[in-house]
C-alpha cells in the first residue's frame, strides 16, 4: 500500500517536473509568466493526473470537475498540464503566442481545449467558481469546482464578495487553492499585506488548510481530503516559491531564456539538454 | 393583462429547468421563483461584481441565469465582469436592470442615474441591448432573451412606467423598430422610458397639422439600420430622445448608422448633453430642464419645418 502510494507520488512529481520543463521551453521562445506558472506545478499535476475527473476526449463532459485558473496569466503551466493529460498534442505548447495558435498569453476558454473560463483580469475566477458550484447544486450532481488563485490577486475586492457568497451558501463542493508564493510584481506583504490570510478565509466561513505547495504527498493528501468540513467551502493555502525549479528566476514574475540560459534551466530541471535549440 | 417580470421568469423556469435567477439585493423580483424553485433562486447580496461572475459560472454549468440588479449599479460597478465574463466569455446570461433606469431617481442624485447604461452595454460585442417600452414589450423581451443564446441586457425601466399599448398595435421582434405613428416632417426615435414622450410630441404636432414618424427602438443593439435609413430617406430630420447621455447611447448609435451609410441628414440628439444632472426635482422636472420631453421635440420639429 505504502509502496503504491509512493509510486503515485513519484509519478505526480515527475508530472510536475515536466510541467516546469514546458514552462521553461515556452520562456525559451517568448516572454512567459514563468514565476506563477512554476509555483503551481505540483497542484496542477495532482489535480489533472489524480484528483479531478476530466475527459480529454470530451473537454465539456458534464460529469467533469471544473477547474478555473483565476490567475489566468499562469496559463503556460495549465496548458502544459492539459497537453500532457491528452487534451491536445504536446507539440502545440511551443507555439505560444504564434499566429493561429491556441497557446495564448492568458487563459482562453474559447481557443484552448480543456480550459473552463477565460481569465487574465484578476479577481474574476472565484465568482465564476461559486456560480458553477451553485449550478452543480441545482442539478444535485457530484461535480466539484476547483479555483486556483494567486496571492497578490486577493487584493482585488471581488474575491471577497465571492468568498462571502461561498461561505453563506455553504458550497462544500467548491475548493479555492491560493498559490501563496509571496510575490506579485514585488513582495506581496510589502505592497499590500494579506496576512493573516488563513484567518480571513475562516472568517468568511471556509474550512482552511495551509500546506507546503511543493510537497506532493501533502498536496495530494489535502486535495483528496476535500471537503474538509460538510457544509463549508474548502480553502487551501499552498505555500510555494515563485519560479520554483530554476534558481536564477525565483521570485521573478516573468522571464525569457536565450539558448544558453535555456539549456542551463532545462538542465537544472533534470531535462536532457541535447535536444534544445540555440539562437 | 401583461405579466410582471417575476411572473414571466417563473413561467419560463417551469418550462425550462436551466432558467434560474440571481439577485443583487433585488430579492423581490425572484420571490415567486424562489417559492417554487428555492435552489434556482440565488441572492448574492449587494455585490454586483459577484452577481455577474456567479451568473457566468452558472452559465458555464449550462444554466440560463437572469442576473438582476439596479440599472446604474448593474451596468457600471461590474462593467468589466459583463464585458469579460459574459461578452468575451460568451456566456448565456441575461443581465436585467430591475429599476432605476435613466433618470428615474431624478432628485435622489447622480449616483442613482443610469445614463451611461446603453452606451456601456452597447460597447460589448455579441451583447443584445433591449429597452422595452411597456409591459407587453418587457414580457416579449424576457421571452426572447431566454430563447436566444448569448448575453442580453434588458432594462425594465420602460415597462414599469407606461401601460400596455392596445392589443391590435402589438408586435415585437428583437432588432426591429416599431413604427408608432407615420409622417414626413421628421422622425422621432425613442427607447423605453421616452417612447411615451415621443408619442405625446407626435400628438401635439398633429394638432398643428404637422405629422412626424415615431419609431420605438426597443432594441438598441443590434439596431434596426433599415428603419433608420428609411427614415433618413423619407423624412428631412431625425430626432433621438433618451434619458441618457447623447454620447454613445441611442443618439450615438443612430449617428453611427447615418454616418456609415453616408446619409448626411440633420440629426438632433435630445438627451443629457454631456453633463452630470446635478439638481433637485421630480423626474418630469429633470426631463423639462434637460430637454428630454415632448415640448423639446416639438420645438425642434417646428424649427425644421420653418426652415423648409
Amino acid at each position: 500500500m505504502d509502496a503504491e502510494r509512493n509510486e503515485l507520488i513519484r509519478g505526480l512529481e515527475e508530472k510536475a517536473r515536466r510541467i516546469r520543463v514546458y514552462v521553461v521551453r515556452i520562456a525559451g521562445m517568448s516572454d512567459c509568466h514563468t514565476g506563477g506558472s512554476m509555483s503551481i506545478a505540483e497542484v496542477l499535476a495532482a489535480l489533472y493526473f489524480h484528483v479531478m475527473k476530466v475527459d480529454p476526449k470530451n473537454p465539456k463532459w458534464e460529469g467533469r470537475d471544473y477547474f478555473i485558473l483565476s490567475k489566468g496569466h499562469c496559463v503556460p503551466g495549465l496548458d502544459a498540464a492539459l497537453a500532457m493529460r491528452g487534451f491536445f498534442p504536446e507539440e502545440m505548447l511551443t507555439t505560444h503566442l504564434e499566429r493561429d495558435s491556441f497557446i495564448t498569453g492568458h487563459a482562453c476558454a474559447r481557443l484552448t481545449p480543456g480550459i473552463d473560463a477565460s481569465t487574465g483580469s484578476l479577481g474574476h475566477g472565484l465568482s465564476i467558481g461559486v456560480g458553477a458550484a451553485l449550478g452543480v447544486r441545482m442539478d444535485k450532481a457530484p461535480n466539484r469546482v476547483f479555483v486556483l488563485l494567486g496571492d497578490g490577486e486577493l487584493q482585488e475586492g471581488s474575491n471577497w464578495e465571492a468568498a462571502m457568497a461561498a461561505g453563506h451558501h455553504g458550497l462544500d463542493h467548491l475548493v479555492a487553492i491560493v498559490d501563496r508564493n509571496w510575490y506579485q510584481t514585488g513582495q506581496t506583504e510589502k505592497m499590500m499585506r494579506l496576512e493573516p490570510l488563513a484567518d480571513k478565509w475562516k472568517a468568511f466561513g471556509w474550512a482552511v488548510r495551509t500546506i507546503g505547495g511543493h510537497n506532493m504527498a501533502e498536496v495530494l493528501a489535502t486535495l483528496e481530503a476535500v471537503p474538509f468540513e460538510a457544509g463549508r467551502p474548502s480553502a487551501i493555502i499552498a505555500h510555494t516559491v515563485k519560479g520554483k525549479g530554476v534558481k536564477s528566476i525565483e521570485t521573478h514574475h516573468m522571464a525569457r531564456f536565450d539558448g544558453v540560459k535555456l539549456a542551463a534551466a532545462l538542465k537544472e530541471l533534470g531535462e536532457p539538454v541535447a535536444e534544445t535549440t540555440h539562437g | 393583462m401583461a405579466k410582471s417580470f417575476s411572473e414571466i421568469l417563473l413561467e419560463l423556469a417551469r418550462k425550462d429547468e436551466r432558467i434560474c435567477g440571481v439577485s443583487c439585493d433585488c430579492w423581490g423580483f425572484l420571490a415567486p421563483l424562489a417559492k417554487e424553485f428555492p435552489l434556482r433562486s440565488i441572492e448574492v447580496g449587494i455585490a454586483e461584481q459577484n452577481l455577474i461572475g456567479v451568473a457566468a459560472g452558472l452559465a458555464l454549468r449550462g444554466k440560463i441565469p437572469f442576473a438582476i440588479g439596479m440599472n446604474p449599479f448593474v451596468t457600471m460597478r461590474c462593467f468589466e465582469q459583463i464585458r469579460t465574463d459574459l461578452g468575451y466569455g460568451a456566456r448565456n446570461v441575461k443581465v436585467v436592470g430591475g429599476y432605476g433606469g435613466g433618470i428615474m431617481y431624478a432628485g435622489w442624485g447622480c449616483t442613482h442615474h443610469a445614463v451611461e447604461e446603453v452606451a456601456l452595454m452597447r460597447l460589448i460585442p455579441t451583447m443584445t441591448v433591449l429597452m422595452p417600452a411597456d409591459a407587453y414589450e418587457t414580457e416579449q423581451a424576457v421571452r426572447a432573451a431566454a430563447a436566444t443564446e448569448g448575453p442580453f441586457f434588458i432594462s425594465l425601466a420602460g415597462g414599469v412606467l407606461h401601460g400596455a399599448r392596445p392589443e391590435s398595435e402589438r408586435s415585437f421582434a428583437v432588432g426591429k423598430a416599431v413604427m408608432l405613428r407615420d409622417g414626413h416632417a421628421a422622425t422621432v426615435i425613442a427607447v423605453g422610458y421616452t417612447v411615451a414622450e415621443a408619442i405625446k410630441a407626435g400628438d401635439m404636432l398633429a394638432a398643428k397639422g404637422i405629422h412626424v414618424r415615431v419609431l420605438n427602438m426597443h432594441t438598441v443593439k443590434p439596431i434596426d439600420q433599415d428603419a433608420i435609413l428609411r427614415a433618413a430617406r423619407e423624412t428631412p430630420l431625425l430626432i433621438t430622445l433618451e434619458e441618457h447621455t447623447v454620447v454613445g447611447g441611442l443618439g450615438g448609435a443612430v449617428a453611427e448608422v447615418l454616418a456609415d451609410a453616408g446619409a448626411g441628414i440633420p440629426l438632433k440628439r435630445l438627451g443629457i448633453q454631456d453633463v452630470f444632472a446635478v439638481m433637485s426635482g421630480s423626474r418630469q422636472d429633470f426631463r423639462d430642464r434637460l430637454g428630454i420631453c415632448a415640448e423639446a421635440v416639438v420645438k425642434e420639429v417646428l424649427k425644421s419645418v420653418s426652415q423648409h
